[in-house]
This record gives structure tokens, C-alpha cells and sequence, in this order.
């Protein structure tokens, strides 16, 4: 391979993104409201199509057509003739020849009064301002005669600071990317021992279907208790919900523990930790044997597991370590309200909690330091039916339920995993 | 049952003074727009001479030449306007001609389908017509075929006069832009390879069309309204389109390959369709405007890949210069008589007079039109430039400068979060990377 000397292609690369960025600003330039008829050629003199659009519309009086505002950005083909005839031109010259599309996705925060005139302007802006992010990824990461793709991402940072837009190079997986995340921790001054700012942390659109079908926080529906002088702790990020009979496989009776688990290991890989995705059952029982625990017949067989065991795959599978809680009865339960507390505010992963003959998934309490009421929010495993928010919330499925819930005799382990301290 | 085919009173004009000719046979096309309930046939034309032909005019029936006949004049129809069959004139009974009519009219159709670039949709009419007169009786004797289907039998169709068919029809047209590059191969550059990387950048230009968004006067009408006609006489309803394109369908596959050069074509067009009057939609404008759009293109660089190849033929030296630009033939259109807005068009190539317009106007659509009555003003012809360094022409309009402001979020009263989702084709930002090889 020839090696191709680097400034004339950064020229050429900047040069590209140059006629982009006034293509962006030019007339030809149209913006689409997706699922209405309503068009937006943002540059001319702010032009839209219907005529109800104005420039003094605000943002509010586009959900007659559309609840949630997304734009497509389109070029318009057609001009006032006659212009330039066609030409065809030839060019014969060995070289090579680049291809890509650029995936631009921006966004504008609005309010309802804010005129749909100064939002598409602000738009524009980020346009711009993101094709020179894109520009700026591309030369970094020339190799050669490879190129990588510039591809925004969104993530959701604490409030103040919303959503935000960073352009990584498409294909170049988290671990390459560490030193880029160390910049944006500091440039937004937030924590290092967490992550915000892996592929897995990128902000998912409330109108957007997850591809896989699981449903994601069911409990964000619920009304949480109010307690006198209590306050309620979640579980903090995005989890799935696993249950009985999932991916066509009949656990019922005994593979409880196994869906908390899955919701556990869906938890860690949404939030970025691991991109392994939520393991089977199979592969379960095969770490379990891996690190010595079970027998190989184990594997394929319909045995129980327990927190221990529970707490052996994170490691194992995950790579991340778990406390275990011990109670010598369901009634001392009632009293562990600071600790669970404690942890949702610290670690706010899911506690996989096994007793009785059952386990379930804790995702939160709602506790009262003064008078001691406690609630928990319970996820179920034991479901067997279909992925339906109304259902599995109305009959409780995903729901908070009082101490009474345990088996007041029965001894409990509760296995709640802990972040691993990395960005 | 059967179709109806509304013809317009010039076509009977035509086909009388065919008969009056003592020519044992004589074949045609037949030229109009089929719809749903009903088919109307615009104008007919008559197979032309052959030059090499004899004298005598009864000779035999050359296939061939009927079917690259209906192919040139294929390539004169504005959108809207297309072959729908075939005519036989003959002293002889209909049912001598009617297994000829039927090699005929399957012939036809496949060569032209053969060179559409869009894909037929499930509302588009396959049936096409064949019609026969006695040159002594006067009588006519129409059917229809299903030409998708091979085995199809003829199905009786009425055949009704009508005077004025297309004086209300309407007319949609714009002026686009067109941006197409493609890579050569490596050390292939003849004008063979330029034509099979050219069909491969049409292709995809071909679904960008397809899928953009089609406005008629400014506005995303719903696919079922009914444009309005107006019935007054001398009221043309004409309507703008706007077409919108976006990448964003379908992903091209990233790539950096090695090339030999590159090819593009650049420049705009003219583009127009002709609707029937009786209710058309919205929908069946888009259609009409885009085919019109994709074959316009297709037709002109195959024109132009033609003659580059009889150049490359006749000459034995090829053309090394670097880079080379040629000139697409400009779209000039014609009035049919009597036939209300609707016009035929010819490519005129900027070495050419425009009396070979109106000659091949005569030769190939049986038009008397003198240059006056040509429109030329819908496209002008781009200058023809020699070999020289590496041309951008489309170089973009200066960067406006804008403030930045400071954008304060506001917390309160969200509707949620505006979002655009858009794809740049970096390759039709005009430009290629061209990577001198050390």
C-alpha cells in the first residue's frame, strides 16, 4: 500500500467539509417535520410550507401535527431554471476514491414558546458546528488510506448540563476511546469514577422503539408511596425487564433467580460498564462451572440458583463485584431500610434479593429515617406474559409492596452489586 | 368490457391521410397516457422510411425497425406521454394482421421497458394497444394485450374520436439539479467502462429520486388529492414542482477504494409531465415528474455515450487528454397542434443547428414544426471546455458569517427535544478525493 503524503489529504478532507458546511447554510437546504406535512427551508428568508407556518410560530402550535419534534434535514434538487446545461465531465487519474455518509444528528433544547424560526436557526448553527466536530474527528483519525466515519452520539449528563453531542469515530470501540473520555469528564466537571460518555451511555429518545422488544423501567410509570417523612430511592440508569418464559425459554418454577440476574447484567451493559450482552441461562450455569462452583452436568440442567451464586457470575461473566446482605428472617427486613436506602443513593443498581423458595429484584425503597415505614419496589420474575407495560404494572408485577411481601420466617440473602469505579 | 381509448380527432386526420397513401401496409405508434378508467391516445406516427429500403413501399414488415422506431421516439416524450401500442394500416382484412400486431406490440414494449430506470409500480397499466385499419373500408379494429403477462389474448377495446383530448390537461414540470460521480477503474477508462459505472451512479441516483419528496406548488399534498382542472379553453394549469432528496434510506456501504479517475455529470434540467383531466392525483404526478426526470438524464447520457463510441470507433486513437468535458445535449421541446399544452422534445447537442431538430421532429414523430414554433428557452446548452487542471465548477457561494449566541437553555416548559436527523452524502458535496500515487 502507498503511503500518501498526509497534508495534500487533509486539504482535500477540509476542503470537502467546507463545501458541506456552506451547503448546510445554503438555500437548498430544507429541514422536514417527520410525520406531518410541515417543511422548512430554514436559509430562505425562513420559507415554509403549510402557510400556517410562519416565523412567528412557536414551537407549542407544531403538536397539532406531531407530539414529539423531529426533523429530517433534506436537499432541495429543484431551482428557478434556466441554469448551467449538463456537462459530463471525465477525469482519468489514478487515485482513490472516498465514499461515506455522514450520520448528522443534532439537537436544540426549546421551549414551547420559543418560535419555530429561532429553533431551526439554532439548528443550523449545530449543523455547522457539527460538521466541524465530524471534520476535525475525520483528520484526526486518518490511517493510510482508512478513514473513519465521524458519528454523533448523545448523552444525557446531570441537570444542569442536559443532553449533550460528542462525534467518536465510528468502529473504534470504547477502550480505544478512554483518553477522550478523561477530556469530557473534565470539560463538564464530572465525576471520574463513573461513566457518561460510553457508546452504551448514549441518550435513547422516549418515541424510539428498543430493537429488542424488552421493556425498559417499567417502574417509571408507577406513583411511588408517599411515606410520612420519607423519601423514595431508585435505581439510577436504564435496566431491562427479564422474566420467565423470555427468548423462548421455558424457566418457570425455576429460573428466577437466573432473570434477576439478566436484568442485573442488562443494567451493567446499559450503562456502559460491559459490552457483553445479558447472558443466557446456559451461560450462566457455564460461568458458575467455569469458576468452580458447579458440577459440569450443572449446564443445561433446571437448578436453582442463589445471591452467592448470583454474585460468582458478576464476577465471573461481568467483572463486577457484589456485596451480600444477610437476614436470618423476612421480618428483619423491615430494618434494613437505611442500608438499601444507602445503596440506591451510592451504587443505584438492582439488588437481586433470594429467599423462601423465590427471588425477586429490589429497585428501590421508599423509607422513613423518623418513623421507619418502608416500601419496596419490587420487580418480578416470575411473570409469564407478554411485554405489556399496563398489565405488568396493574397487576404488580413491577410494583411497591410493604413488608408483609417476605416470608416473615424464611432467611434471605441479598446480593447488591457494586460499580466498578471507572469512567 | 374491455379498456376505452379516447382518441383525439388529429389522430383520425392521420390515420385517413396514412390511408389515402396506396401503400400496402403501413405501420405506427401510437402516443398518449393510459390510466385506471380510462386511455387517451394523443397522436400517432408512422414508421419511417428506412434508407436503405426499396422503392416500393409494400415490403415486408421489419420488425426491427418498428421496435427501434418506438425506442427513438420513446426518448421524445416528455413524462406522461408514452408509446401504448401500434397501428397497422392495410388494404387486407384485420385478422391478416393480427398476429404481426401482437409480435409487434410485445416487441415494443420490452425494448422500451428495457431501458426504464424506475421500477413499475403496482398501479401502473400494463395493457397496450393494437390497432388495425383498412385502408379501404375505413374500419378499425382495436384490442389490448397485457404485455406483462406473455401468454396473454387479445381483448376487445373501444375505440372513440373525441375532439380536443388534452386541451385541459396538465402540465408539471421544474428545473433540477443533478450531481452524479462515480469512480472509473483502475487503467479502464474507455468509454465502455465510463457507460457501466455510469448505469451503477444512475442506479443510485435513480432510489434518491424515488425516494425524495415531491412538492406541487410549494405543498406535500396527500397521495390521493385530486389536482384541479380548470375546463375553461385556454386556461394552462400548470403546477411547480419541488423535489427534495435525502440520503438517508440506504446507507452506502463506506469505501475507499482505489480508482482510476472519475466520472460525473453535472448541470441542470429541465424536467415536465403531463397529467390526463379527468381527476388526477397527486400521487400519479410525482410519478409521471420523477420517470420524466430519470429518463431525461438516462436518455442524454446515452446519447452522448453513443456518439462518444462511434468517436472511439472511428478514431483508433483514444482520447488520453486528463480530463475531458463533453457537453449533454440540451432538452427542446415541441407543440403538438391542436393538442393543448402537451409537447414533444428533442435533445439538441450544442454542435448541432436546430433544423436537425425539426428534422428529426419530421423523421421520427411525422411533425411539421418550423424552428420558430421550438422552445429553446427551457435549458441552454453548457460550453463545451477542452482538457485543463482539475475543474470544481459548482464551487459554493461564500460562507455566510454568523453571530454565535449564546444559547441559555431554558428549563422550564419543555415540549421535548428537537432533533434533526440527516445524512450529507460526502460524495455529492462535489468533490472527490483525489490521492496523487507516489
Amino acid at each position: 500500500m502507498c503511503f500518501l503524503s498526509a497534508p495534500h489529504v487533509y486539504k482535500l478532507i477540509s476542503r470537502t467539509f467546507e463545501i458541506l458546511r456552506s451547503q448546510v447554510k445554503s438555500d437548498s437546504c430544507v429541514l422536514t417535520l417527520c410525520d406531518s406535512p410541515v417543511i422548512i427551508w430554514p436559509n430562505k428568508k425562513f420559507h415554509a410550507t403549510p402557510e400556517e407556518v410562519t416565523t412567528n410560530t412557536i414551537c407549542e402550535d407544531l403538536q397539532q401535527w406531531i407530539h414529539v419534534v423531529k426533523l429530517q434535514l433534506m436537499t432541495e434538487v429543484t431551482k428557478p431554471g434556466p441554469l448551467s446545461g449538463l456537462v459530463l465531465c471525465r477525469k482519468v487519474q489514478n487515485s482513490h476514491f472516498v465514499s461515506t455518509t455522514l450520520p448528522m444528528d443534532c439537537i436544540v433544547r426549546a421551549s414551547s414558546s420559543d418560535t419555530v424560526k429561532d429553533v431551526c436557526d439554532r439548528l443550523m448553527e449545530e449543523l455547522t458546528k457539527q460538521l466541524d466536530e465530524m471534520e476535525k474527528v475525520t483528520l484526526q483519525h486518518i490511517k493510510g488510506t482508512t478513514l473513519l466515519t465521524p458519528e454523533p452520539l448523545h448523552f444525557l449528563l446531570p441537570d444542569p448540563k442536559g443532553l449533550v453531542t460528542v462525534v467518536y469515530p465510528a468502529g473504534m470501540p470504547d477502550t480505544q476511546l478512554e483518553a477522550k473520555r478523561q477530556e469530557l469528564h473534565r470539560h463538564f466537571e464530572l465525576p471520574d469514577d463513573r461513566p457518561y460518555f460510553r457508546r452504551a451511555n448514549a441518550y435513547h429518545f422516549p418515541n424510539e422503539p428498543y430493537r429488542d422488544g424488552y421493556l425498559r423501567n417499567p417502574h417509571l410509570v408507577l406513583t411511588h408511596p408517599s411515606l410520612e417523612d420519607g423519601k423514595v430511592y431508585l435505581v439510577q440508569g436504564i435496566y431491562s425487564y427479564h422474566h420467565y418464559m423470555q427468548d423462548r425459554m421455558d424457566d418457570n418454577g425455576w429460573g428466577c433467580a437466573y432473570r434477576s440476574l439478566q436484568t442485573i447484567c442488562s443494567w451493567f451493559q446499559q450503562q456502559g460498564y460491559v459490552e457483553r450482552c445479558v447472558p443466557s441461562h446456559k451461560e450462566i450455569q457455564q460461568a458458575l462451572v467455569d469458576v468452580g462452583d458447579k458440577q459440569t452436568a450443572f449446564v443445561g440442567s433446571r437448578q436453582w440458583i442463589g445471591s452467592i451464586e448470583v454474585q460468582a457470575v458478576l464476577n465471573q461473566l461481568l467483572g463486577v463485584t457484589s456485596k451480600i446482605m444477610f437476614v436470618s428472617q423476612g421480618s428483619e427486613l423491615a430494618s434494613k431500610g437505611r442500608e438499601l436506602a444507602n445503596h440506591f443513593l451510592t451504587q443505584g443498581t438492582p439488588i437481586m434479593i433470594g429467599g423462601g423458595v423465590l427471588a425477586h429484584t429490589i429497585l428501590g425503597v421508599a423509607w422513613s429515617e423518623t418513623t421507619g415505614q418502608i416500601r419496596y419496589l419490587i420487580l418480578d420474575p416470575h411473570y409469564t406474559g407478554a411485554e405489556d407495560l399496563q398489565l405488568i404494572t396493574d397487576k404488580g408485577w413491577c410494583g411497591w409492596k410493604g413488608p408483609e411481601f417476605w416470608d416473615q420466617t424464611a432467611y434471605y440473602n441479598l446480593c447488591l452489586p457494586q460499580r466498578p469505579k471507572v469512567i | 368490457m374491455g379498456r376505452g381509448y379516447i382518441v383525439d380527432d388529429a389522430v383520425e386526420e392521420y390515420l385517413s391521410k396514412l390511408c389515402e397513401q396506396k401503400a400496402s401496409q403501413i405501420t405506427g405508434l401510437l402516443i398518449g397516457q393510459s390510466s385506471a378508467q380510462r386511455d387517451f391516445v394523443v397522436m400517432a406516427t408512422r414508421t419511417p422510411q428506412r434508407e436503405e429500403s426499396t422503392a416500393s413501399a409494400g415490403n415486408s414488415l421489419d420488425k426491427d425497425w418498428v421496435t427501434e422506431h418506438a425506442r427513438q421516439v420513446s426518448r421524445m416524450l416528455p413524462g406522461g406521454l408514452s408509446v401504448l401500442g401500434v397501428f397497422i394500416i392495410s388494404d387486407t382484412d384485420a385478422k391478416d394482421t393480427q398476429t404481426t400486431l401482437r409480435q409487434l406490440v410485445f416487441a415494443v414494449e420490452n425494448l422500451i421497458s428495457s431501458e426504464y430506470l424506475w421500477s413499475p409500480s403496482d398501479d401502473d397499466v400494463t395493457d397496450c394497444v393494437t390497432l388495425h385499419v383498412n385502408s379501404k373500408t375505413r374500419k378499425t379494429l382495436c384490442r389490448t394485450f397485457d404485455v406483462k403477462d406473455p401468454k396473454s389474448m387479445a381483448k376487445p377495446a373501444d375505440w372513440k374520436y373525441q375532439s380536443g383530448v388534452c386541451s385541459s390537461w396538465i402540465t408539471v414540470l421544474c428545473c433540477l439539479n443533478v450531481d452524479i460521480v462515480v469512480p472509473l477503474p483502475e487503467n479502464r477508462s474507455s468509454t465502455e467502462n465510463m457507460d457501466e459505472c455510469l448505469k451503477e451512479g444512475l442506479k443510485a441516483w435513480t432510489q434518491k429520486i424515488e425516494n425524495g419528496i415531491c412538492l406541487l406548488d410549494g405543498k406535500k399534498l396527500l397521495d390521493d388529492t385530486e389536482l384541479t382542472t380548470g375546463q375553461r379553453r385556454n386556461v394552462k394549469q400548470t403546477y411547480t414542482a419541488q423535489l427534495l432528496l435525502t440520503s438517508c434510506e440506504h446507507r452506502v456501504t463506506d469505501v475507499v477504494q482505489r480508482c482510476g479517475g472519475s466520472v460525473s455529470v453535472r448541470g441542470a434540467i429541465h424536467s415536465r409531465a403531463y397529467l390526463h383531466s379527468n381527476k388526477p392525483k397527486a400521487k400519479l404526478a410525482e410519478k409521471l415528474l420523477k420517470r420524466d426526470v430519470l429518463s431525461t438524464v438516462a436518455t442524454r447520457v446515452q446519447m452522448l455515450l453513443e456518439e462518444l463510441m462511434i468517436a472511439e470507433q472511428e478514431s483508433s486513437v483514444r482520447d488520453k487528454k486528463q480530463t475531458a468535458q463533453f457537453s449533454l445535449p440540451r432538452r427542446v421541446f415541441c407543440p403538438v397542434k391542436g393538442s393543448g399544452p402537451v409537447c414533444v422534445c428533442d435533445y439538441q447537442f450544442s454542435y448541432e443547428e436546430l433544423s436537425e431538430a425539426t428534422e428529426r421532429l419530421k423523421e421520427m414523430l411525422d411533425i411539421d414544426a418550423a424552428e420558430e414554433d421550438l422552445d429553446t428557452s427551457q435549458e441552454i446548452t453548457a460550453e463545451t471546455v477542452q482538457s485543463g487542471e482539475d475543474m470544481h465548477s459548482d464551487v459554493a457561494a461564500e460562507p455566510t458569517v454568523e453571530t454565535a449566541e449564546e444559547l441559555k437553555p431554558k428549563r422550564s416548559n419543555y415540549i421535548g427535544v428537537a432533533m434533526a436527523t440527516a445524512v450529507a452524502l460526502l460524495a455529492t458535496a462535489a468533490s472527490m478525493l483525489y490521492l496523487n500515487d507516489i
